[in-house]
């Protein structure tokens, strides 16, 4: 390959006021990765750069860093792929404090994955002498999640976790989704629970930067979308999100007798997902209000969509279909 | 100074298995330089061991008869035993505790064969078995926060070891470069293999033998180091790991010539035969010409197993593969060549995980080792595939008890603080104050170089002591290496340079162990003697440091109960 | 060039002007659009969260609709396209998922999914299909120092397997739409960002804070106004902007327009054909002048 140009941050929290980005030139040998690079500039040119890093194949997790401004793992990214215009961009994992040139303080990540409660619950109503039977298809359920390596990348680029930092975040609600869907865990109901309350599982923006940015199978967004279905497959609808889900299912499909639009009615919607709370309500007023000013408020008659019997016919089916889906 | 009933060391599988069992129970510390979830027991791919019997009439007497015959008859055949016995146990608990193991059409854990294996014995978690364990006690970790102190990113630095007992370790905080002395009534070492030294290795960076070293500086004997095991199946130039699940399903080795040329070496396991001897033959094909056009590395070919097994069991494998080389194994062979993978050797322990301190088996106080940083020796000189997860979690599991046991009725004895922190401080200032003028990348390298060409898969009595005058002079380099880093944040430099140390003197010791051991045996391979020769070498290697630093060799008869040294045939 | 339109809820509702200005665009550049009526909504990913295999299914039954008119699809919001090609690609990517919805699609409707339709946003369409050379020539008006801050949208871009873009973490088809205009792009670190509008209703503070954040990096980087290819960010960016300002605490006034709105604007249309006066934040002076 040809000379490349790395920009890598440098930043020593107890010197700099802030980090800077400082050249290396380095020709990086045929099929070396970002972490070879690294290495080769701290080894050769710059003692002082600091970087983690440990297994080099891509399984702990250590070496997640910001590569042209977005997560991923070092080792796992070949160098050649990387380059733009001559040059690469290596930076820290953002949504965390710089403790060091490319290290943050990943204490806030470990946090929110505790706060899931991360470990199995069994249930212990049966003894048992071996293992406990769990079928082929069930694991299925529970493998992309266990995939995860704890490598923050997820964390590091997700929107939501930008202006939340009490968000659960990505990999937490990933690490969540395993047990959840785990048929060998006896909390699964309060573990939705939990997972259903504010900055959690609700307040992802599907902005999918995580299942982007995640290096194994495990992708956050998906598990995400999981955790919500199993929630509202039980009926665990008592929050504005949810609610927001059946106005959606109600308004499209129809409900209890009368017929949906095969569209979104955006003047249900809002009203549907505040529920019974009058503050709720009230606060669509004023945008309410100046929609009508401007005479943007959706139309007052629903527009139905032609042949919208298909549809309603879909929704009417709802229960079936999620079986099959399951399959 | 930080106090503690227990303090462990490495959170691995073993550390971490070890905490559990005490947790809640008595005051625990856990010190790591890596956050737990990424140590290196992560890596391990293929597979755990137990002769669960859900595939096959599988006993644990068939396990044990492996395990030993594997280990060329040199494990201790009383250790061997338990750890067969134990394995179902301790499998069973890991699933309990939440892994997510690969399953059968029953709904039981899965097997699958492996290496030098009887049975199809490996329970497995697709390609990621040691990812799944390790995962599954990280949250166990988390689970009982409450009840352990956890110090990940604090990097050991000395075994406070008076007397005849351990009273506690000292410990730099990587993140602040604050130094800690912490006192404990026992302490527990899980810090991992040694593997780094080698050019080609299958090993994470931190497996540095930093826990190894420690002990040993502090005056205990280290075990068996010559033997050190090639996998035979490294990704080419990398040395990363192509798991042997990739045999183990049916892959063969091929050579430049296109021949399978396994039947030459063991016809009748071929590709499944144990390590060390398919490492040799891919050794002796590549040495003999018949590399890949002649080159230093033959194939492993997947492609007839098709696109959907591949993509099911071997996912990981095929990633490394596109990620590392970018070769995708659905449509072609993967180059691989041998690649140093596991230590045999490590700190004596007795089958309660006890440090012992001599040939005649005297135990140190309050110092407990398990994993792969022990010598128990369940796996003599060769190990086989699946057999160290298993080590790690039933020793672990045993440290945990004997070591819970131990504490109660122990006490804390003294130790001096300030000299403790004195003498670390001076190992740490010696380093940033050297005169500066060699580099540490030139060191490592040329180790790395000199232990792969001299005491890699086959060692004779002139390299080795090539190799030895050799280290003489990386060492004395080493007295003048550049820390450039001064900082106390994050100085990677100095924990870099401080491995670096360990790696330089525990390589001296492997050298002289394999230069006295006139013999061939499993991993240990010279090419003057050729042979096995149990009437002098049926014993275990015992290295001690001497005053003026060198290395003095002792031995210790192996414990043998029930089967007698035979000819390994396979 | 005839595509069947796939107007999207938003475009029917709060965000009428999104299709008026469409239809101008389109009649001036020759493009012929049939109006699917009989189309649904596309789920917004929030019927995903709620019934898998029915959003799919939904969406199918609108290929399958494209299909029998013999027409791909063209979509105006940026939503949908990425919930449509998402649900496409699952499809098309696993033979037995595909199975099962077309049983489900059969059952209910009478009607299959066979796989043959291409779904395309506006964007798409003039950058692959109509050319950027040849919107060039037919730019009447040149939106000279017009600064135009880009805002993709998540679900165009994200997750990257589904997208269509063909570096989603580098895209330059606005920008290059913006200069054929004659307008001139600004960078700013939020353009790939999300504008927080699916949690609108469920997290207010933390939706319109990202919104927030987006207008601010915009203004910051001196641009005039942002344009956006989904209707939902304009939504959010537009029609909440005085809750915007009350949370960020400082005035933005910053115009949010629809893809469709600066294309048609460039072509000659006033801002009153494209019904900015819809709009909760009102054209400034900069729009005034460069579309005049
Ligand atoms: C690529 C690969 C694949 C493998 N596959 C298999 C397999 O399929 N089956 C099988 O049975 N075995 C396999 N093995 C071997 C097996 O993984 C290891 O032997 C086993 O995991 C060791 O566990 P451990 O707990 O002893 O040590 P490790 O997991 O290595 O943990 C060591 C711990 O010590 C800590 N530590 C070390 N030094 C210090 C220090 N100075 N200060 C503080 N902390 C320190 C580390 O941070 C770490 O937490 C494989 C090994 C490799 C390299
Ligand atoms: S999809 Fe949700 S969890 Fe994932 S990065 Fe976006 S906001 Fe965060
Ligand atoms: S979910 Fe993916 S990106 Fe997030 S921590 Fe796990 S492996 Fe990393
Ligand atoms: S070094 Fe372990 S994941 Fe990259």
């Amino acid at each position: 390959m040809a000379e490349v140009r790395f920009l890598v941050s440098k930043y020593n929290s107890e010197t700099d006021a802030k980090p800077r980005l400082q050249e290396f030139r380095l020709d990086p040998p045929q099929g070396a990765t970002l972490l070879d690079c690294l290495n080769l500039i701290k080894w050769k040119l710059d003692g002082t750069l600091s970087f983690r890093m440990s297994c080099r194949s891509a399984i702990c997790g250590s070496c997640a860093v910001r590569v042209n401004g977005h997560a991923r793992l070092a080792c796992k990214t070949q160098a050649a792929d990387a380059v733009i215009d001559g040059r690469v961009t290596i930076e820290p994992l953002g949504n965390m404090t710089l403790i060091r040139d490319l290290v943050v303080d990943l204490e806030p990540f470990w946090a929110s994955v505790e706060k899931v409660r991360p470990w199995l619950v069994p249930d212990d109503s049966k003894k048992y002498e071996r293992e406990r039977l769990q079928s082929h298809h069930d694991q299925l359920k529970i493998d992309a999640a266990s995939t995860c390596i704890m490598c923050a990348s997820c964390f590091s680029d997700c929107n939501v976790m930008e202006v939340d930092p009490k968000f659960l975040g990505p990999a937490a609600l990933a690490k969540a989704q395993r047990f959840v869907f785990d048929t060998r865990d006896a909390e699964k109901w309060d573990r939705l629970e939990l997972l259903g309350q504010i900055h959690g599982m609700w307040d992802c923006t599907h902005c999918a930067e995580c299942s982007t940015r995640c290096p194994t199978d495990a992708k956050p967004l998906e598990r995400i979308t999981e955790l919500r279905r199993a929630a509202m497959a039980a009926g665990m609808t008592d929050n504005n999100a949810a609610r927001h889900v059946l106005g959606f299912r109600e308004s499209i499909g129809g409900f209890k007798g009368i017929g949906g639009s095969g569209m979104l009615n955006e003047n249900y919607l809002p009203v549907r997902s505040m529920g019974l709370s009058i503050g709720g309500i009230l606060s669509l007023i004023p945008v309410g209000l100046r929609m009508f000013a401007r005479k943007k408020n959706p139309p007052l008659i629903p527009h139905v969509i032609e042949k919208v019997g298909e549809v309603r016919k879909m929704f009417r089916r709802f229960d079936e279909y999620n079986k099959e889906g399951e399959k | 100074m930080i106090t503690h009933d227990v303090v462990i060391v490495g959170s691995g599988l073993a550390g971490l298995r070890a905490a559990i069992e005490m947790a809640g129970k008595v005051d625990v510390a856990v010190v790591s330089k890596v956050y737990p979830s990424r140590s290196h027991s992560g890596a391990a791919q293929g597979g755990v061991a137990a002769a669960m019997a859900n595939s096959s009439d599988d006993s644990v007497e068939s396990h044990f008869f492996d395990t030993v015959k594997g280990s060329d008859y040199l494990a201790d055949q009383d250790a061997a035993e338990i750890m067969t016995r134990d394995a179902p146990v301790t499998i069973t608990e890991m699933e309990r505790l939440g892994c997510v193991f690969s399953r059968d059409e029953k709904g039981r854990i899965a097997q699958r064969e492996f290496g030098g294996h009887s049975h199809p014995r490996a329970c497995y978690a697709a390609d990621r078995t040691g990812h799944a364990l390790l995962h599954t006690l990280f949250e166990q970790s988390m689970k009982h926060k409450a009840a352990v102190t956890y110090y990940s990113e604090w990097y050991l630095l000395s075994l406070i070891y008076e007397e005849g007992s351990a009273r506690g370790i000292t410990m730099m905080n990587i993140r602040t470069g604050e130094l800690e002395v912490v006192r404990a009534k026992t302490v527990l070492f899980g810090t991992g293999g040694y593997g780094r030294a080698f050019k080609i290795t299958s090993n994470a960076f931190a497996c540095t033998g930093d826990g190894v070293m420690t002990a040993y500086r502090a005056g205990i004997p280290l075990e068996d180091m010559e033997f050190v095991q090639f996998h035979p199946t490294g990704l080419y130039g990398q040395g990363i790991l192509m798991s042997e699940a990739a045999r183990g399903e049916g892959g063969y080795l091929v050579n430049g010539k296109g021949e399978r040329f396994m039947d030459k070496y063991a016809k009748s396991k071929m590709e499944l035969a144990p390590r060390d001897i398919v490492s040799r033959a891919e050794q002796t094909e590549i040495n003999e010409g018949r590399g890949i056009g002649g080159k230093d590395f033959v194939h492993i070919d997947l492609r007839h197993l098709g696109r959907e097994k591949i993509i099911e069991r071997l996912p990981q494998i095929r990633q490394l593969a596109i990620d590392f080389l970018g070769v995708d194994c659905i449509d072609k062979p993967i180059p691989i060549q041998p690649t140093a993978h596991y230590s045999m050797g490590g700190i004596p322990v007795d089958v309660d995980c006890q440090v012992i301190t001599d040939e005649k088996k005297t135990k140190a106080r309050g110092f407990f080792a398990a994993g792969e940083c022990s010598c128990v020796s369940v796996h003599g000189a060769n190990r086989l595939g699946t057999n160290s997860l298993l080590d790690a979690c039933v020793f672990g599991r045993r440290a945990g008890k004997a070591a819970l046991d131990y504490t109660l009725s122990a006490r804390h004895e003294s130790v001096n603080e300030a000299a403790e922190l004195g003498k670390a401080r001076k190992r740490l200032d010696a380093l940033l104050s050297t005169p500066e003028t060699e580099s540490a990348n030139d060191i490592r390298n040329e180790l790395k170089e000199t232990m792969s060409n001299h005491a890699g898969v086959y060692r004779g009595a002139e390299g080795l002591l090539v190799a030895k005058a050799a280290l003489k002079l990386l060492r004395e380099r080493f007295k003048s290496v550049r820390v450039t880093d001064k900082g106390k944040l994050f100085n990677t430099e100095l924990v870099e340079a401080l491995e670096l140390s360990n790696m330089l003197e525990y390589s001296e010791i492997i050298v002289e162990g394999a230069l006295a051991r006139r013999e061939s045996r499993g991993a240990h391979a010279r090419t003057d003697f050729p042979k096995r020769d149990d009437a002098n070498w049926l014993k275990h290697t015992l290295a001690r440091k001497n005053a003026d630093g060198s290395v003095s060799l002792g031995y210790k008869p192996v414990v043998i109960t029930k089967y007698q040294p035979e000819e390994r045939k396979y | 060039m005839r595509y069947a339109l796939y107007t999207g809820c938003v475009a029917k509702g709060a965000g009428r002007e999104l299709l008026t200005a469409t239809t101008y665009a389109a009649e001036r550049l020759g493009i012929q659009l049939n109006e699917m009526k009989d189309a649904s909504c596309c789920g917004a990913g929030v019927v995903d969260d709620d019934n898998r295999l029915l959003a799919d299914s939904m969406n199918a039954r609108t290929f399958s609709l494209a299909e029998a008119s013999g027409l791909d699809i063209m979509t105006i919001c940026g939503t949908c396209q990425g919930v449509m090609r998402a649900a496409q690609k699952k499809i098309d990517g696993n033979p037995d998922y595909k199975a099962r919805v077309n049983a489900a699609l059969l059952k209910d409707t009478g009607r299959v999914y066979a796989g043959k339709v291409k779904i395309k946003h506006f964007y798409q369409i003039i950058h692959e299909d109509y050319g950027l050379e040849n919107l060039a020539a037919r730019v009447t008006v040149k939106l000279a120092g017009l600064k135009v801050a880009p805002f993709y949208g998540c679900y165009v871009l994200r997750p990257h397997e589904y997208s269509d873009v063909k570096v989603p973490d580098r895209p330059d088809y606005l920008e290059k739409f913006i200069e054929t205009l004659g307008a001139t792009p600004v960078d700013y670190p939020e353009k790939l960002k999300c504008c927080g509008f699916p949690i609108l209703m469920s997290n207010k503070t933390n939706s319109l804070q990202l919104s927030g954040n987006a207008i601010l990096g915009a203004i910051k980087a001196g641009a005039d106004c942002i344009v956006t290819p989904c209707p939902l960010c304009q939504l959010n960016m537009d029609s909440y902007q005085p809750e915007i300002e009350a949370i960020l605490e400082r005035k933005l006034g910053l115009p949010i327009l629809h893809y469709p709105q600066l294309l048609a604007l460039a072509l000659g249309a006033t801002l009153d054909d494209v019904k900015t006066n819809t709009h909760i934040v009102r054209p400034n002076k900069a729009l005034h002048e460069a579309s005049d």
